[in-house]
């Protein structure tokens, strides 16, 4: 195995990491970016095989818990009220996401300032907005123009179909005089550059075999590994070396496909291993200069880690929905309750996406949340033959506010395929969550009726979706002031001038959208500022 | 392995967990020989064969027909078998294509052909979303719109 010296070495080959490769090309420095997986070939997808739906719960699962695959590292949620959920390889989890696309809004960085909560962001909306489209272009995102809910922009792609059951909801948000618009989606509406349109398979949390959905395995890795940066796969590195007289990071170790221990030197290194994976790889990577793990001088590294907590109301309606046939989850979004109101009793808001139904197995498996089956007997025959195809749900994605007791650390005993400690997971929905959870589940059904729909169904509980933890933010906060973040306004370890990260890790607050846009938009943005300060780079 | 009685009394089992619904021609999952699938998974995995057999020496010592009664009590007095008897038995019965097609779906894999949806009209968008624009900006904006 050739380790011979690079000059930008990344680690992690998902959204982050293809991002700022693709915003490093023009510098002609020497990339390599080494990833714990590996590449899916065409036939690993299990939408191609008549029993796709087994997948979900074995090889193709979310929860690498479940999926056990000798790229994947164990995660101890035993202290946690969500699981987060991943992919391991070429893609990250851009392979199995479901390519909602929406930006956080101008409000999202400015939260202190604003409403008093969380902390403003070192970077505003407009800073970001050129990076918005720029990967907006590059992934291919679909949508409508001219959402009220946003600065005006421009979608690359006409709008995918939002369906029998997005029109029926949009109708209802209309009635109540709502806001929703069609989900901007990272999935191709056209065929274009050798990706094929979206066949509306409605399985884009197994892979999309057709390209349509923008993961970074079919959209920057095809460009990068052309240009010649080096993606060195079953590479999983295990701590980061900082050199003791200079105090900057010289290097890895890693373990290769070889199943050796090997040692990579670089000039500067990027981490892509987003909210969970960088923490744990910082807090495992202890020295004399650094005893409680790297770029922790602040104590903050894995502290204040937010999901969004989910959950979900459906109603049941008088014709099939067809929820089936589509983009998974991506129908319409309505932010009409996004803002803060004092008046609602919490602080900050929350998004109503419109998720299509789910294939039956997932159904029954699922139930009315995804995490328990539907009941057996006469009744399950009942809701699978009259009940199931006439369902349209809303899901409520609520904004997780910063709380440092949130966080990753490092499990004493559980240890990955390597040795390598395994994250442990502290986390508790907050008393303000509890509260927006119950404030949409109320307006979900609220809408769902005026809809048209004839019965109501919904958890009835105060839980949120365990196996939900999709959205991994905040362990690694940037921040002007050195005592209260780890990384600086462009991604710049405070501690050691020549580490950055660029993963969702960074997020200041979570706003209440899927993150990918903002963190591969942060990406290109911090790739543009290393460009630009490359003379003073480890000032 | 499997003793004949006890594929029968899985079966039966089977049936009452999703039973037929014969107005719609759609099978029950004993019918559907969904106890095939479990045995076979079973055969891999050495504490699903451990649930099932548990639940079937269970049922055998216990009656010699099956009924909701009966499995509603295996349900109460083992309920860790009876949620992996649960979990296989829907995975084994909604894997299979015939049974995806009664519930309207494709029963062949969805890649490459997927469903045909129609797209929406640009004039029905604009019809459906004229109200929502016709109220203005739903967003704050803390610079002032600095752009």
């Amino acid at each position: 195995m050739n380790n011979e010296p690079v000059d930008v070495l990344i680690i992690g080959a998902g959204a982050s990491g293809a991002a700022i490769a693709w915003s490093l090309l023009e510098t002609k420095m020497r990339i390599l970016c080494l990833e714990q997986g590996t590449h899916l070939s065409d036939k690993d997808f299990p939408s191609r095989r008549n029993d796709y739906e087994l997948s979900r719960y074995a090889e193709f699962s979310c929860d690498p818990n479940v999926r056990k695959l000798k790229q994947d590292y164990p995660i101890n949620s035993n202290n946690s009220s969500i699981t987060p959920v991943n992919w391991n390889g070429v893609g990250g989890s851009t392979i199995n996401f479901l390519a909602h696309w929406p930006r956080m809004r101008p409000s999202d960085f400015r939260t202190k300032t604003l409403d008093g909560v969380g902390d403003d962001w070192p970077v505003d909306y407009y800073d970001l907005e050129p990076f918005y489209e720029m990967n907006d272009r590059n992934v291919g995102v679909s949508g409508l123009n001219g959402n009220p809910a946003y600065p005006e922009y421009t979608v690359p792609y006409p709008p995918i179909p939002i369906g029998i059951l997005g029109q029926t909801l949009a109708k209802g948000f209309n009635k109540l005089g709502w806001h929703w618009w069609p989900s901007d989606v990272a999935i191709v509406s056209k065929d274009d550059n050798g990706r094929q349109k979206c066949v509306n398979a409605g399985t884009c949390d197994l892979g999309c075999a057709a390209g349509a959905k923008g993961g970074a395995n079919f959209t920057y890795w095809p460009i990068l590994e052309n240009a010649g940066v080096e993606l060195r796969t079953d590479s999983r590195v295990r701590e980061i070396q900082v050199d003791k007289v200079s105090g900057l990071a010289k290097g890895v170790l890693y373990h290769g496909s070889d199943g050796q221990l090997h040692h990579q030197k670089a000039e500067l290194i990027i981490m892509a291993c987003n909210g969970v994976g960088t923490p744990r790889l910082l807090l495992n990577s202890k020295s004399d200069l650094f005893p409680d793990g790297l770029a922790n001088n602040s104590g903050l590294v894995g502290k204040n880690l937010m999901f969004h907590p989910l959950t979900g109301v459906a109603g049941v309606f008088d014709k099939p929905m067809r929820g089936h046939e589509g983009p998974m989850a991506c129908s319409i979004l309505s932010q009409e309750f996004y803002e803060s109101d004092s008046s609602r009793g919490f602080i900050r808001g929350y998004g109503l996406h419109s998720g299509r139904s789910t294939t039956p197995m997932t159904y029954a498996l699922g139930g009315y949340g995804i995490d328990n089956p539907i009941p057996w007997g006469d009744e399950h025959r009942e809701i699978m033959d009259n009940i199931y195809p006439y369902l349209a749900g809303l899901t409520i994605v609520t904004e997780d506010l910063p709380e440092e007791h949130n966080c990753v650390t490092l499990d004493d005993e559980l240890k990955d395929s390597d040795g390598i400690p395994a994250p442990k997971i502290t986390y508790k929905v907050s008393e303000n969550t509890k509260a927006m959870i119950k404030h949409g589940e109320d307006r979900a059904a609220e809408v769902l009726l005026a809809a048209g729909a004839k019965k109501i169904l919904s958890k009835n509980d105060d839980k949120v979706w365990w196996r939900a933890g999709w959205h991994q933010m905040g362990t690694c906060r940037m921040g002007h002031d050195p005592t209260k973040s780890v990384v600086n306004g462009w991604g710049r370890s405070h501690d050691v001038k020549n580490l950055f990260i660029v993963d969702g890790s960074i997020f200041v607050t979570a706003g209440a959208v899927n993150p990918t846009s903002t963190i591969q938009a942060l990406a290109l943005y911090i790739g543009d500022q290393i460009k630009k300060n490359i003379g003073t780079l480890f000032d | 392995m499997w003793s004949e009685i006890e594929k029968k009394i899985l079966t039966e089992i089977l049936d009452e967990l999703i039973p037929a619904n014969p107005a719609k021609k759609i099978p029950s999952a004993g019918q559907l020989g969904v106890a095939s699938f479990i045995f076979e998974v079973a055969s891999n995995s050495p504490k699903l064969q451990e649930n099932i057999k548990l639940v079937l020496t269970w049922v055998i010592s216990k009656a010699d027909k099956i009924s909701p009664h009966l499995v509603r009590e295996i349900e109460l007095i083992h309920p860790n078998a009876f949620g992996s008897l649960i979990t296989e038995t829907y995975k084994g019965y909604y894997s299979r294509p015939d049974i995806r097609k009664k519930l309207y779906l494709s029963e062949k894999a969805v890649h490459p052909f997927g469903y045909e949806v129609k797209s929406e009209s640009d004039e029905y968008l604009k019809e459906l979303t004229d109200a929502v624009r016709s109220r203005g900006t739903v967003y704050r904006d803390p610079t002032g719109g600095r752009r």
